[in-house]
């Protein structure tokens, strides 16, 4: 038999290599994080998707057409991958407080890992941006508890004078 | 309208497929982001046997920003004021675009089932709550009664 070949159509796929143990949202939030986490994320199971979009990682983020290097993952400290788009969309919020949305730690970008290299500029501005926020909040927090300090001290004074039967007790418990 | 994200549509697909125990979300007709709820007051709770509908919607921003909830039946709770609107932690400040339809409604349906009168969103009631327990929980019972019987 003689076959002659007239055309010849070349098929490929890919998909990213993520390694093993950078864990995907199967390790989501913790139970008590919000108490009930039933059916927080069963779809997809045999794919490894964004914990954000839930979209494969091998497909892209809602806003891009082109996979791949159109719409690259990057790979958190905390073992949390995410289409770049995704993350740096919610950093971008302040209530994400700088927080990875699976776990609820400080999200960084894993160091060492060539995918996220051209990404550690923009992630670091973004975390900076959202730590002056937190302490901007904190501070406005010390400056209420310093303000309910002052108020409580002046109800306690006036109750050492009022009330001797009160301190008494009170003492009795600091010796306890 | 913006075509709907892929996201909101495996969730709806999976609220249908798969509901989740003593409560109902279905999407509006003219609007896939908007919601008409139900939730099944907790047993052992003071609005066990009531149903309360509840209206939800998504923003645009959805899963950036969390979903709006609130209350349309009428109820008695310290975090639920008298416009349906819900103090809940995982609505505001907690919010994780890795939470859900699903997980926000299951983190109500636990709220019904725990009043906390401590992060008081109803401050009357919540004062209530705290000045007499048994009593608020009463009213609660009968507001159950009164507003959330289920349609037939
Ligand atoms: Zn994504
Ligand atoms: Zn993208
Ligand atoms: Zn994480």
């Amino acid at each position: 038999m003689k076959v002659e070949v007239k055309k010849v159509h070349c098929v490929f796929s890919w998909s990213w290599h993520i390694p093993k143990n950078a864990g995907t949202i199967e390790s989501g939030l913790g139970e008590d994080a919000i108490g009930d986490i039933h059916g927080m994320v069963h779809e997809d199971d045999e794919e490894d998707v964004c914990g954000i979009c839930r979209a494969s990682f091998n497909r892209t983020c809602p806003n891009c057409k082109f996979p791949g290097d159109g719409c690259p993952l990057v790979i958190g400290e905390c073992q949390h991958n995410f289409h770049v788009h995704c993350i740096y969309e919610w950093l971008d919020t302040s209530t994400s407080r700088g927080l990875c949305p699976m776990c609820r730690q400080l999200f960084q970008l894993k160091k060492g890992v060539s995918i996220n290299d051209s990404h550690i500029e923009r992630f670091r501005e973004l975390a900076i941006k959202r730590q002056q926020e937190q302490n901007e909040f904190e501070s406005n927090l010390d400056d209420d508890a310093a303000i309910a300090r002052a108020i409580a001290e002046q109800e306690d004074t006036g109750r050492n004078v009022d009330n001797q039967g009160d301190i008494i007790m009170d003492q009795d418990l600091v010796v306890r | 309208m913006s075509s709907l994200p892929k996201r909101i549509i495996k969730e709806t697909e999976r609220l249908v497929s798969d509901p989740v125990p003593g409560i109902t979300a279905e999407p509006h007709d003219d609007n896939l982001r908007y919601f008409e709820v139900t939730i099944e007051g907790p047993q052992q709770s003071p609005y066990e046997n009531g149903v309360f509908d509840l209206e939800l919607f998504l923003p645009d921003d959805y899963p950036m920003e969390a979903p709006k909830v609130r209350f349309l039946t009428k109820i008695y709770h310290p975090n639920i004021d008298r416009l349906g609107r819900i103090c809940l932690d995982v609505l505001k400040t907690n919010w994780s675009p890795a939470l859900q339809i699903r997980t926000v409604l299951l983190s109500i349906q636990a709220l019904l089932a725990s009043p906390n009168p401590n992060d008081p969103l109803a401050n009357d009631v919540a004062e209530d709550w705290i000045k007499d327990e048994s009593s608020a929980i009463d009213k609660a019972k009968q507001w159950t009664q009164l507003y959330a019987q289920p349609k037939k």
